[in-house]
């Protein structure tokens, strides 16, 4: 676009020069406008220089700036797509990692769980085991006092009962009564 | 003195063997063991008299039955026993009758160690052993 606008410029003298031979060969419409061709001349002159100090003061340096610019934005946009690319990546190895440690996780839990489960079953077997020990024993321990109050329930009836035979037979047996035993007893031990 | 003791244990017991007659304690025999020992005098001769005592006394309760009884006793009764008795010992056993109000009823016989007893104290005790 700025070459053609450049050769707009150049070529504008040589078009104003045949316009201005044309125009001495006979009255042309810039005669009767009243217009001068130097002037026209100068002003294009002034023109192109105030083109040219414009060129390269101020839309070169702005086209370089704009060029900079675009060429920092698609560096940008190249960096910005290798962060989304790295980004990716990294949730991608994040979720593998997180995945595997929640694999880890969870075979820890599971191994927790059953270590628990083994401990908790020994600890429940070996309580069982206890109170079956100290129930068998209470209960031992039981039937041994229920005999030893039984024996000494029967030692202390026989004892009572020996007593009162004792001295019933004390007062009722008669002179008589012992004679006639002792008759017996002594058949009984001569039969020895 | 134990050994002083020991002899005179076996010479106790060489004098029992000599005042035995039979089965039977002599009375002879006896006195003639004592006549003796007054004699002679061994060493110990307290220690043997001691011992020969016992002897005599342990023989003679075999030849003796003590019958402890509770109310009257027949005396046909003990001459049974001392004849039942000269038969199971094989030796001549008299009786000697003490009364035991204890027994309440029957007889008990001893014939040194041996007891027979036939009485209702006795049951009465064989009663509570056995409940």
């Amino acid at each position: 676009m700025l070459p053609s606008l450049f050769l707009a410029f150049v070529e504008a003298p040589v078009i104003a020069a045949h316009a201005a031979h044309a125009a001495a060969a006979e009255p042309g419409i810039a005669e009767k406008f009243g217009l001068e061709w130097k002037y026209v001349v100068i002003q294009a002159i002034s023109f192109l220089i105030l083109f040219v100090v414009l060129y390269l003061k101020a839309i070169k340096p702005t086209i370089a700036a704009m060029d900079e610019r675009a060429h920092s934005i698609d560096a940008g946009l190249k960096y910005a797509e290798e962060m989304k690319n790295r980004l990716a990546a990294t949730q991608q190895q994040t979720e593998v990692t997180v995945k595997e440690a929640q694999q880890k996780a969870q075979a820890i839990i599971a191994e927790a769980q059953k270590t628990a489960k083994e401990f908790a079953d020994k600890q429940q077997k070996e309580a069982f085991e206890q109170a079956s020990g100290l129930i068998a024993k209470a209960q031992e321990a039981i039937e041994l006092e229920k005999k030893k109050m039984l024996a000494e329930a029967r030692t202390e009836i026989a004892r009572l009962v020996v007593t009162t035979t004792e001295r019933v037979l004390a007062k009722k047996l008669s002179d008589a009564d012992r004679a006639s035993y002792n008759e017996t007893a002594a058949r009984e031990l001569t039969g020895v | 003195m134990a050994a002083a003791a020991k002899q005179a244990q076996q010479l106790a017991r060489q004098l029992f063997k000599l005042s035995v007659v039979d089965n039977v304690v002599s009375t002879d025999r006896v006195a003639g063991v004592l006549a003796y020992v007054e004699k002679h005098s061994p060493a110990n001769a307290v220690l043997v008299l001691k011992a020969y005592h016992r002897l005599i006394a342990v023989e003679l309760a075999k030849s003796e039955a003590r019958v402890e009884h509770a109310g009257a006793v027949a005396p046909a009764a003990l001459a049974a026993i001392a004849a039942a008795m000269t038969k199971k010992y094989s030796r001549p056993i008299t009786t000697t009758a003490r009364a035991h109000p204890g027994l309440f009823a029957g007889l008990r016989v001893r014939v040194g160690d041996d007891v027979y007893e036939s009485s209702v104290s006795g049951q009465l005790a064989a009663l509570a052993l056995s409940v």
